[in-house]
Parts: structure tokens; C-alpha cells; sequence
């Protein structure tokens, strides 16, 4: 089978984008089918996922509808990618003629609206230029977990969107107020107030408001056409126009801002954990919660926090800290903590946050962490969530990183889960092919919705992309996971999703079609019908094919992971 | 090394893309929030670090072969190592710029090298130089100076002037300034005049080894039969090759200093008295070669060792290389010291430097891609409101001149030795 794009595609593409901006140089196009975590889902633990058959770098809004439909006259699909991060970025399906759209010629802060706090931009504006622009006029954006490297684009309009400030700023699908989307069919959609001429100041008009046709939690990921614009509630900022960071690398510090407060914050147990956040949220205190730190796990965090922090120190210098009885200290003390950082509208204001933080710390039984509060932690604290540049320390161990669980509620839900969590990370690292750090690397937001009162928390489990068994054992883990969340009475968490993007599509569609709320997927069959008449993206925007859901529902039932054991085994072979 | 021992780096690149940024916590604007200029040209991922790793492990794996494109993606890169240090802020166990450097190598090694470095490497074999110019005019800029000529003589320091400055007639001044310093402080140095030789630290980025070798091997041999223990050049390249590649090649034992940390310790000693009034409002750019990739040589031979399961160390421990360690300071405290220069600086220094733009055989394939970068700098240098842009490093002065140019840059460009030269009344013409 040719996976050659038909040469009058390729150069009708190539009339639209100019020479330089599409290839099919297979070198190339494996620079986009090399995904992180495809090892987990492709046989053989292969790195690479499906290849595009062509890359293009659209430059306009009416470049991307031009290519778009293009591809509907010759049933190419189309998945865009902004930063492109993660296998579902790449095609899903081996031999499907796919054009993937790179967006970054597309990379204009196009305009920022201080007195009315949001900002229009393309798909390559990252986190980090915004947030740079914006601090100037006293503004601040959500930042998603997955970091300031990411689309501003991507996380506001098709992908998942909290963040360690989402407490206080919200969900980037609270903070969208108008796109610009080009339609798998190739029509420019543009929501909300800008479809009435209006300005960008509200998506849900006058004017079409599609916000819920292609945004809900974790967004359409590329595969319901591309989106082009979009303006992003900004929330105040308190602090300098410019973050001077200063030290070495890698662990820069931030100073603290007299408006400012940068805390670990420890617990006893996790039902002082759970009581600690309530108190957060009604107490309506802070700016930006995250467990951080935790990310490297609990019997390992302290040591390698305290040694990044020193340019001097590599991973080598972890394995001795662990054994010093100081830093053994600090890891008891920091085994439930967070991080939390409070902004002040004014002196005043942060003192008394400050005293109503520590009466919560008080009536909790909750505490500050003494070695982490100090100045050199508190400023490396600072900088790494106000910025969120480090977030790719997810793969500080080894350069695999899957997160399991994750499973969204409130503090008492989320609590009940992460014993089980625990328990099967222990077991599962008794292999020896997962980097060994305790059973809790559990991290995740404090709230991932405005406001407070529902969070996550997100197992990290750090594997050897190098090595197959290593890769095994991360697989296993995953389907362990689904397996445990299901026997607790727990839905499935990210694992789940992550290893559905090696199935094949009869089999997730046979999933989907299980699901109790299946007729989700069956209203969103109309939408794509609608939208994407010649299904040009992929499952990525989930759907049912009609007769698919009722044929299940009468079988309606959860996951069965030991299925998802036997054909991803066979898919390996 | 061969390219395969890069494997495991291609194989753990998780395709963040922080390769293609200045380390975000460094970002001041997005106009200058980005650090590859060979991305900001080449566009496609392949042209990131990242990317190339990849294409390395596509086609050690025969997923793909060696076309015209793949070729540019790999040599259209100044290896100015801003990737490397971007990369290293959240790991410890990649080398992304060693394996652009490897990859280089198995190219020239397979066929795969680029024709236009084909004269240049040329001249290095015939001229010992990389400028193709003819050897015999190589000791031309230190005539009449009367400094000792060590293919006859001996002596502890030894001046190299470098390629760069021996043939550039623009630049060749900043030599002879160099050494009236030098001849001020009272040092015992020499120079080998018409039979200095290259570095030869740029073939090494083409890819030509062997021929950097033969330089290497050549150079240390002559530094040896004349008792030199320590080199002083005023290039940063020459300053890197002879302090991280030599020494890595051949365990060289020479120390290695550039002219400006030279001037910086004479000025702290109270040796070197800077007197006149210099009235202008400076920028610096770090040179890679000086800035980042100047991080002092630690010997290692060592292997990967895993712990707590699967994290990835080294035993013994491996030098980190991240840009933690270059040399920044001096040459601002050179010209802190320079009465009358006001220093501002740009938003990317020090270890988030832009690239001039002449590094890696850039200058010599991609001659446009090489102004474009260095046209990114001096854009950034003039939004500062600075009169003059400063550098350490000839090869940086040269592209910035040719940037200025052709891209209309209305500001100064000077060696930091050349405003030095001023400060103390003896600049050299």
C-alpha cells in the first residue's frame, strides 16, 4: 500500500504553503511520528507511532481552511499540532493518509486587552511569551501542568486545562472567550461575540456558541479540525513586570515579592491533607496550588529537589543524600505536602492570608515545611510554579514518564483513591524496572476548576524508554491500575485513556459503548457528521458509529482490563 | 564515540521542545524567547536538537535514509549549544549537542558531507587555515612588533592569534593590541608568526576529525618543543578547542586562557591601569565558544549505571555540562572597568545567548542562514539602545559586521580588546 500522498495533493498543498513549508521526507516525518509513551502502546515497544504521510506549516487561518480542503477532495485526514507533545499527537492509524499540520509559522501575539484582561493569540504562542507580555501590564494566564512550553491554543480550545493556578484562575475551558476554527470540512468558524463583530470578550456570544460541541474537559486533541485563534481570560498579577530570575542552571530562583508568600506545606495524614484544602477553598486563600515536588516520589523527593537546586550536584548526589539522616528528616516531613503560593493585592492583604493560613495549618494539624520554606527552596519554589519552565523534570529519572490515576473529585474522593494508588505502585516497582521511589509520586492540582473543590492526583511512574522491560513493566502497571481503580469502585484514570491509543478503533469504540453515559458519543456522531463529513480527524474526538451504542448497552458494563492485557499482548507480538 | 552510543539519548528525548527556547525561566519577551536559530530558519522539527535525534535513530534503524533535505537539517546548526543547555535544565543524562557533533562526523565519515566545506577543509590541509588564505601571509599582522618567534625560540606563554584575526584585515588590530598588553604586563610569550596553525575546532564541528586531529597533534607537538605551558588567544573559538577538545583528544596538560580573562586578572591585580575615557553605551554578546561551551574540561571515562531501579546515573560521576560554568563575568567586569562605557544588557545572555550565527560551518554552507542569525542579535542588541555591540570572539565580530552590512544595523561593532586598547591609549590601527 503507497503511503504516498497522491502527487496532485502534495502540490496543490504545496501551491498553498509554498515549497518550504510541506514535506514528506520520511526522515522527516518520523521527526513527527516520534512520540513520547508510543513505546507503551505500538508493538515492540516501538518509539515511533504512525507516520503522517506529509507535514505543512500553514501560515494563515485561510492557509489551514485552503489545505483543509484540499484534503476533503482527496479524503486526507488532518491532525494539527501546535507544540506537539504526547502519541495522540501523531496519526492513530498505520497507513491512513495523514497530512499533519505543524502550526508554529503561526506564532503572533496578535493582541492584549489590558483594560478588558484577555489576550488574542495564535497556536505557537507559548505560555511563557504570553506570560512575559502580559506580567508587563500586571496579568497573569493559567499555565496548564503540562507547562509554559505548551499552546496557549492547545490547552484553551482542544486539550485538558488546569493548572497549578487554575484554583485561582480556572480551567482554560473556563478562560476560552472566542476561537477561530477551521472545520475538518474547511469552514472558519469564529464563536461567540467575534461572530457578531463584537470583539473577543465572550464565547458565548452574541453569536454561535460552540464552546460545548468541541470543547468539553479534555478537548477534541487535534481531532475535530484545527483551531486558529483564540483570546484566554487573563487574572491579575501582583508581583514584578519582569521575573529576574537569577542563579545557575538548572534551578533558578525567583525572589519572593513583598505581595507574595511561597510555602511547602506539610500534613499528617491525608485526611488532615483533605481538610487542609477545604479550608483553602473556603477560606477563598492563595494563588497557586500544586503538589509539585512530589512528582519524583516521596521517598526520593526531598533529596533530589535539594540537590537540583545546587548546579554542582547531579543524580549521583541523590543517591547519597537519601542516606543522610538530614534529608531523611526532611522526607518524613514533606511525605504529604503540597506546595502553595499566596498573592496579596497589597502588604496588607497577604498578612492576612498569611494569619488565616496559619490558623487553617492550625485547626488542620497541617504545618509548614521547615527545610523547603527556606529561602533558596522558597525561591526555586517560586519560580518553577509561577513559570512552570521545569515541568519536563517529569522525566528527570530516566526520560519515561506515564501518570496513572488522576481521577477528578473532590478532596475526600480524591484521598480515598490514593491508598489503593499507593499500595499498587509499591507492588508494581517490586520489579525493579520502574524507578523505585515509594508509592506515592502522586502530584497533581490543588483545584483543577476556579475557585477550588476538585482535584486529582496523578501517580508518576518513571520508566526506561530504553529498555523493553522497563517499558513492560510500565504497561503493566498501567493495566494494574485500571484493574485497581475498577475492584475500588473507581473509574479508570489516565493510563487508561493513554493505552486506548494503541487500540484498534472497533475495540474503543466497543469500550466507549459501554460506558453508561454512551450517548455522549452518539450526540457527538451528529456533531461530526456535521462538521467533519468526510472523517478527517481521528478518535481523538470520540464518537460512535450509529447502532454501535445500542448493540452495548445491553451489555453495558466497565472496562475489562485482563481483555486489554490479551490484545495488547497479541498487538505486541 | 560512534553514533550509536547516542541511541539511548535519542530513545529518552520525550520531544519537550525545550531545545528550541531559551530556558523559560529566562524569558523576558516573546520576541526574544527563542533560541535555535537553526529552527527559526529550517522550521520542521528536524532541525531542532530534538528532531535530529530523532532522524539519528531513524536512520541508524533504516527507517530512512540520507537525502539533500536530511543533510541540511543536520548542518544548517550554528552548534551553538543553546539546545544543550535548554535541554539540561530538566535532564541530566542527555548530550544532544555531543550527538549533533557525532552525527556530523558519520555523515563526512559516510560520504554524507557538505561540498561547500570541501575548500575549506582544503585550506586547512595546504594553508592551515580556514579562511583559505595562503599560509605564507599568516604572520603578516605581527610584523614589526618584535615578539619572540617560538618556531625558533621558546617560551612559557604563547600568544595564538587564530585564523580569524591573523587574516582579517578589519580585525588583525585586535592582535596586535592583544599583545602590546601582554608586552605591557611584562609577559614571557612568543608566537609562531607564519607558522601558527589552526585550531582547526571548526572542522571538528563540520565533522572532519581526522583533520582536526592532524591540527591538534601538530599544534600540541609545537606548543611542546617550544615550553609553552600556557596558551592566551583572544578567540573563543581557538579558546574552546584548545581547552575542551584538546584536552579531551590528547590530555594536552597546556592551560588555556583567553585575552579576556587574561586583562580581567592584570585589571584586578592592579597591573593593567585603564585610564582614558571611553564614552559609549555597550551591549556584550557572550560567544558560545567562550560563554557556554566555555565551561573548564573535566576528564571522564565512565559508564551509565542505573539506581533506585531505573534512574540513570554514571560511574563514576559525569561531568555536567549545562552552561552553569562559562566564562560571563570577566568581560563584563572588563568593561565595568572601562571608564566612560555604560554596559546594558539584552534580554538572551550568558547561557541563553542568541548565536552570531558563524559557528559550526554555518558561515561557510548556509552563508545566508548565517547573516539572518546574525541580523536576530543585532536587532536584540539595538532594542537595548545600547551605541555599540561588544564581543570577544572574531568570528562574532566578523558576522556582525557582515550583518551590519547588509542588514542595515546603524550600531558599532567592537572587541572587547579594542575598547581595552582605548581605555589604556594604546590601541593598535
Amino acid at each position: 500500500m503507497s503511503t504516498q500522498i497522491p502527487s496532485d495533493a502534495y502540490r496543490a498543498i504545496e501551491d498553498i504553503v509554498g515549497l518550504d513549508n510541506i514535506s514528506n521526507d520520511p526522515a522527516f516525518l518520523d521527526s513527527y511520528a516520534f512520540e513520547v509513551m508510543a513505546e507503551t502502546v505500538r508493538p515492540n515497544f516501538d518509539h515511533f507511532m504512525p507516520r503522517p504521510w506529509a507535514i505543512v506549516l500553514p501560515g494563515s487561518t485561510e492557509e489551514v481552511a485552503a489545505v483543509t480542503r484540499v484534503c476533503n477532495k482527496y479524503k486526507i485526514k488532518v491532525k494539527p499540532i501546535s507544540t506537539g507533545w504526547y502519541h495522540w499527537a501523531a496519526p492513530l492509524t498505520e497507513n491512513e493518509p495523514t497530512v499533519q499540520f505543524d502550526l508554529r509559522r503561526m506564532d503572533k501575539i496578535l493582541e492584549i486587552d489590558e483594560k478588558n484582561m484577555f489576550a488574542i493569540v495564535e497556536p505557537y504562542v507559548i505560555c511563557a511569551q504570553l506570560q512575559a507580555e502580559v506580567m508587563k501590564r500586571g496579568l497573569n494566564l493559567n499555565i496548564i501542568g503540562a507547562g509554559c512550553s505548551t499552546s496557549i491554543v492547545a490547552s484553551t480550545c482542544a486539550y485538558f486545562g488546569a493548572g497549578p493556578s487554575s484554583y485561582y484562575m480556572g480551567h482554560n475551558s473556563e478562560n476560552l472567550l472566542g476561537q477561530e476554527w477551521v472545520t475538518p470540512a474547511g469552514e472558519v468558524i469564529r464563536t461567540g461575540s467575534l461572530s457578531s463583530g463584537c470583539g473577543w470578550f465572550c464565547s458565548e456570544g452574541p453569536g454561535p456558541s460552540p464552546r460545548g460541541v468541541t470543547r468539553g474537559a479534555l478537548g477534541s486533541r487535534g481531532g475535530l479540525g484545527t483551531y486558529t485563534k483564540c483570546a484566554i481570560k487573563l487574572s491579575p498579577w501582583q508581583g514584578p513586570p519582569v521575573m529576574e530570575a537569577k542563579g545557575r542552571p538548572p534551578g533558578y530562583r525567583l525572589p519572593v515579592h513583598e505581595n507574595f508568600r511561597v510555602y511547602s506545606i506539610g500534613a499528617p495524614d491525608w485526611n488532615a491533607w483533605a481538610n487542609c484544602y477545604y479550608e483553602i477553598y473556603d477560606n477563598n486563600i492563595g494563588y497557586i496550588f500544586h503538589r509539585q515536588f512530589n512528582l519524583a516520589g516521596a521517598d526520593l523527593a526531598p533529596a533530589l529537589w535539594l540537590n537540583y537546586i545546587d548546579p554542582t550536584k547531579t543524580i549521583n548526589d541523590v543517591e547519597t543524600s537519601v542516606k543522610d539522616l538530614e534529608i531523611q528528616k526532611v522526607t518524613e516531613e514533606a511525605r504529604i505536602s503540597f506546595q502553595f503560593i499566596m498573592q496579596g493585592n497589597s502588604v496588607e492583604d497577604i498578612q492576612l492570608q498569611d494569619k488565616i493560613l496559619d490558623a487553617i495549618l492550625k485547626e488542620t494539624g497541617c504545618y509548614k515545611v521547615k527545610r523547603f520554606c527556606e529561602p533558596d527552596m522558597a525561591e526555586f519554589t517560586n519560580m518553577y510554579l509561577q513559570r512552570l519552565g521545569h515541568k519536563h523534570c517529569n522525566y528527570i529519572w530516566v526520560g519515561g514518564y506515564m501518570g496513572s490515576w488522576m481521577q477528578p473529585g473532590t478532596p475526600d474522593f480524591t484521598k480515598n483513591y490514593v491508598p489503593v494508588a499507593i499500595d499498587g505502585f509499591n507492588r508494581d516497582q517490586k520489579s525493579h524496572q520502574l524507578v523505585e521511589c515509594g508509592g506515592d509520586a502522586m502530584m497533581g492540582c490543588g483545584s483543577t476548576i476556579g475557585g477550588g473543590g476538585y482535584c486529582g492526583l496523578e501517580q508518576f511512574v518513571s520508566y526506561d524508554p530504553l529498555e523493553k522491560d522497563s517499558v513492560a513493566a510500565c504497561v503493566k502497571h498501567m493495566e494494574d491500575a485500571t484493574a485497581d481503580a475498577l475492584a475500588n469502585g473507581v473509574p479508570p484514570g489516565k493510563e487508561y485513556l493513554y493505552l486506548q491509543v494503541g487500540w484498534q478503533q472497533d475495540r474503543v469504540f466497543d469500550a466507549w459503548a459501554k460506558i453508561p453515559q454512551q450517548f455522549v458519543f452518539n450526540f457527538q456522531r451528529k456533531i461530526k457528521q456535521a462538521f467533519d463529513p468526510n472523517e478527517l480527524g481521528d478518535r481523538n474526538y470520540p464518537w460512535l458509529p450509529e447502532g454501535w451504542g445500542q448493540k452495548a448497552q445491553a451489555t453495558a458494563a466497565a472496562p475489562d482490563s485482563k481483555s486489554c492485557n490479551s490484545e495488547l499482548e497479541a498487538a505486541s507480538k | 564515540m560512534a553514533l550509536e552510543d547516542y541511541r539511548a539519548d535519542a530513545m529518552r528525548c520525550t520531544r519537550c521542545a525545550y531545545c528550541k527556547w531559551i530556558p523559560f525561566d529566562l524569558i523576558k519577551s516573546a520576541r526574544f524567547s527563542k533560541g535555535c536559530p537553526s529552527m527559526e530558519t529550517g522550521k520542521f522539527h528536524s532541525y531542532s536538537a530534538g528532531g535530529r535525534l530523532v532522524t539519528a535513530l531513524s536512520l541508524m534503524d533504516g527507517r530512512s535514509t540520507v537525502t539533500e533535505k536530511v543533510k541540511e537539517s543536520v548542518f544548517l546548526c550554528n552548534l551553538c549549544g543553546l539546545c544543550d543547555v535548554s535541554c539540561k535544565i530538566c535532564r541530566y543524562d542527555m548530550e544532544p549537542l555531543d550527538a549533533m557533533r557525532e552525527m556530523r562526523a558519520t555523515f563526512v565519515s559516510e560520504g554524507h558531507g557538505l561540498p561547500q566545506f570541501a575548500p575549506v577543509i582544503e585550506s586547512l590541509r595546504t594553508e592551515f587555515n580556514m579562511v583559505e588564505q595562503s599560509a605564507e601571509k599568516r604572520g603578516d599582522w605581527a610584523r614589526e612588533l618584535g615578539i619572540k618567534d617560538l618556531a625558533k625560540d621558546h617560551a612559557e606563554f604563547v600568544f595564538h592569534a587564530g585564523c580569524r584575526y591573523s587574516f582579517d584585515g578589519d580585525l588583525s588590530h585586535i592582535a596586535r593590541t592583544s599583545v602590546k598588553i601582554l608586552q605591557q604586563a611584562g609577559v614571557d610569550f612568543g608566537i609562531f608568526g607564519r607558522n601558527e596553525k589552526c585550531c582547526a575546532g571548526r572542522a571538528y564541528d563540520m565533522g572532519y576529525r581526522d583533520d582536526f586531529k592532524t591540527a591538534a597533534d601538530s599544534n600540541l607537538s609545537a606548543w611542546k618543543k617550544a615550553g609553552v605551558k600556557t596558551v592566551i588567544t583572544p578567540c573563543s573559538e581557538c579558546f574552546h578547542a584548545f581547552s575542551r577538545k584538546y584536552t579531551a583528544k590528547a590530555g594536552s596538560g597546556i592551560k588555556v586562557i583567553h585575552m579576556v580573562q587574561f586583562v580581567d586578572e592584570l585589571i584586578k591585580q592592579g597591573k593593567l591601569k585603564l585610564t582614558k575615557n571611553v564614552d559609549l553605551k555597550v551591549t556584550y554578546h557572550d560567544p558560545c565558544h567562550l560563554g557556554r561551551q566555555g565551561e573548564p574540561y573535566v576528564p571522564w571515562n565512565g559508564k551509565e549505571k542505573k539506581i533506585f531501579g531505573q534512574a540513570v546515573c554514571y560511574d563514576p560521576p559525569r561531568p555536567k555540562y549545562n552552561g552553569a560554568w562559562g566564562v560571563y563575568d570577566p568581560p563584563r567586569d572588563v568593561l565595568k572597568a572601562i571608564p566612560g562605557v555604560e554596559l546594558i544588557e539584552m534580554e538572551r545572555i550568558r547561557e541563553a545567548a542568541w548565536c552570531c550565527g558563524a559557528g559550526g560551518g554555518a558561515r561557510e554552507a548556509y552563508p545566508e542562514f548565517s547573516r539572518s542569525t546574525a541580523s536576530e542579535r543585532l536587532e536584540e542588541a539595538q532594542s537595548t539602545g545600547a551605541d555599540a555591540i561588544v564581543t570577544a570572539c572574531p568570528w562574532c565580530e566578523r558576522n556582525f559586521l557582515d550583518g551590519s552590512s547588509t542588514g542595515g544595523s546603524k550600531l558599532k561593532v567592537f572587541d572587547i580588546i579594542e575598547l581595552v586598547g582605548k581605555a589604556i591609549g594604546g590601541e593598535e590601527q
